[in-house]
């Protein structure tokens, strides 16, 4: 009787489990399967890929040269959006659209590449302003604190929504939208920004575990406050350190709101949020290459992820929840 | 006299290593909150033209707009179902979760995937399963007699349930994160002494699991509240047919004809709406 029961429990509980797994990487296998098809065999359907190839990869990656048959019908479309204007000027624009076009139909690499120096930068900044924030957090007494740290973790009420238009007009005024260039520059500091809250609370989680004991044993043998913190905090919190940089790595790389909102008319700037939606907007029958664009822009994420999860203890856990 | 001045220097330091933290949410963060609300009694000029100041008018406007009141309804019912639905899930998965099973660390490692996996990533995938007639889910229900010609994603009355349905696909290993963490931490022996007392499975659930994991559930439901409110990334990738507020205020501000102020007076009226419940979620849920 007992048996029967615990055998039944055991059919729901893995047949749960299953569910469970195909809800999650039913997405995902869709994903990995497309992008090891031709842009043509997108849509045979069944999961394994009959004819599969790495085709597409070569050509996001640079190292095979694309065939662009889509690139007369786009040169309608472009010939349609400047036809309102003057006709020397049409000519000007189109040569120089073309020129840029037939050199790089899907510019992914460049994409990765900004996002990459971009998340990379601002992640590191957010960092290290972290490490000193959190550190007179969670060790030094001073008038304020409180508030400040209150003041910090209000931050995370605060979405991009909200900021979106007074942040635009701030930059505008000051003059950093014009060129491509300023307009990473100020995606850069916002990105800083919205990543020090998390970094700062998980930071000062992580070093309140510290014991004080070392600390003092150093000062009294003569190092000043910031030999600790360079000499034994930042050793002694390394994993937490690597953790909190990925993290804000994670939210800089993700990051579509402002990057749509700043570097839109500046396409050499483009991050991968920004490219992949607008190349996706723009045109038709690519998702192999989408779906190729796709696992490229995970993967390295996922992998830095998986790699630091057995640092995600609760406390991290509990702070890397800032979107 | 010494010992003060060191607190003093001690102090100093201290506000040297956060100062330019606290320069940049300044800057960045609290000055922006309150120029949006200075902004929206402005018409706002997106050329060198001064913004024109119109008092009362963005609000008046917007709140005679229909489209405002159906964004503003499509958000509190988007709200309401993801977090319902992440907390439901991610309760449920916490459940199985919290067992010893061999291939835990795997199905572990794969709830991950979901939150992880860049957002313009997956959107893709997600937008392919579901296009119409072709993509493999609206494929596969067409034999469950589901018309496979359905576009869910463009239609502006199914989006709000696709965009609803991967939001709390994305989210729930969050909530299921921080629920089995706490799980993890009921102390046993307040079952064991609920098992002497004779208590079925379900009983000990609503005594001793549910109420141990109170807090931690009203917490991660404040957050996710909050968050998915404002959420405008997941939605607008998604589907540009789901219009929840915070994509309303980006058309409004960034497309077509800018109408900066009208979208500032919108993001204001947001931002008082979730401070207030807010405040009222704390007092009565949380009892802080």
């Amino acid at each position: 009787m007992v048996k029967k029961k615990s055998f039944i429990r055991s059919f729901i509980f893995w047949t749960l489990i299953a569910i469970l797994v195909v809800f999650i990487t039913y997405p995902f296998a869709w994903m990995i399967s497309v992008s090891f098809r031709y842009d043509t065999d997108a849509f045979e359907p069944g999961i394994i890929p009959e004819r599969p190839t790495l085709d597409t990869y070569a050509i996001l990656l640079g190292f095979k040269k694309s065939v662009r048959e889509e690139l007369s019908n786009e040169q309608q479309q472009l010939l349609d959006l400047v036809k309102s204007l003057p006709e020397e000027q049409q000519k000007a624009v189109l040569e120089q659209i073309e020129s840029q076009r037939k050199k790089e139909s899907f510019p992914f690499l460049r994409f990765f590449r900004n996002s990459l120096i971009l998340a990379g930068l601002s992640a590191l900044v957010s960092l290290i302003l972290s490490i000193f924030g959190a550190y007179a957090f969670s060790r030094i007494d001073f008038k304020g604190r409180g508030i400040i740290q209150r003041g910090v973790l209000i931050v995370y009420l605060f979405g991009g929504t909200i900021l979106a238009v007074p942040l635009y007009q701030i930059f505008v005024k000051i003059g950093l939208t014009s060129t491509g260039f300023s307009s990473a520059i100020a995606l850069f500091i916002i990105y800083i920004v919205q990543t020090i809250p998390v970094s700062l609370y998980m930071l000062g989680n992580y070093f309140r575990t510290i014991p004080k004991s070392i600390e003092e044993a150093a000062i009294i043998d003569g190092s000043s406050r910031m030999g600790v913190i360079t000499k034994i905090i930042i050793p002694l919190s390394l994993p937490a350190i690597i953790t909190v940089y990925i993290y804000a790595f994670m939210i800089a790389w993700n990051e579509f709101l402002f990057a749509s909102i700043f570097v839109r008319p500046f396409p050499e700037f483009y991050t991968l949020p920004l490219g992949l939606n607008e190349i996706f907007n723009s045109e038709h029958a690519i998702w192999a290459k989408m779906m190729a664009a796709s696992v490229v822009t995970a993967v390295p994420v996922v992998v830095m992820f998986m790699m630091m999860e057995k640092y995600l203890t609760g406390g991290l856990t509990a702070g890397g929840v800032k979107e | 006299m010494s010992v003060i001045s060191l607190r003093e220097k001690e102090a100093r330091f201290g506000w040297k290593l956060v100062l330019p933290t606290v320069i940049l949410i300044s800057l960045l963060i609290l000055y922006p909150v309150i120029y949006n609300i200075y902004l929206s009694f402005f018409e706002v000029s997106i050329s060198d033209a001064p913004n024109k100041f119109v008092g009362l008018k963005n609000y008046s406007e917007i709140l005679k707009d229909i489209s405002f009141w159906k964004s503003f309804g499509i958000t509190i019912l988007f709200t309401f179902t993801t977090v319902l639905g992440s907390i439901l899930l991610g309760l449920g998965v916490a459940l199985l979760m919290n067992r010893e099973f061999p291939g835990r660390n795997i199905v572990r490692a794969l709830l991950l995937l979901p939150y992880v996996t860049p957002l313009i990533a997956i959107v893709f995938a997600w937008r392919y399963i579901f296009l119409p007639i072709d993509g493999p889910l609206m494929q596969f229900l067409a034999n469950f007699g589901m018309n496979p010609g359905n576009d869910f994603v463009n239609n502006p009355n199914n989006a709000f349930w696709v965009v609803s349905v991967f939001n709390i696909w994305r989210n729930f290993p969050f909530v299921y994160l921080m629920i089995l963490s706490r799980l993890q931490s009921i102390p046993t022996d307040y079952y064991e002494a609920a098992e002497i007392d004779g208590a079925s499975d379900w009983q000990k659930f609503l005594h001793i699991t549910l109420p141990e994991l109170y807090f931690v559930i009203a917490s991660v439901a404040l957050l996710r509240g909050i968050w998915n409110f404002y959420k405008f990334d997941e939605v607008y990738l998604m589907s540009k047919f789901a219009n929840t507020l915070p994509v309303y205020i980006y058309e409004k501000a960034f497309s077509g004809i800018p109408e900066q102020g009208v979208a500032a007076a919108i993001a204001t009226i947001l931002f008082v709406i979730m401070i207030s419940l807010i405040g009222l979620y704390v007092k009565k849920v949380l009892k802080w």
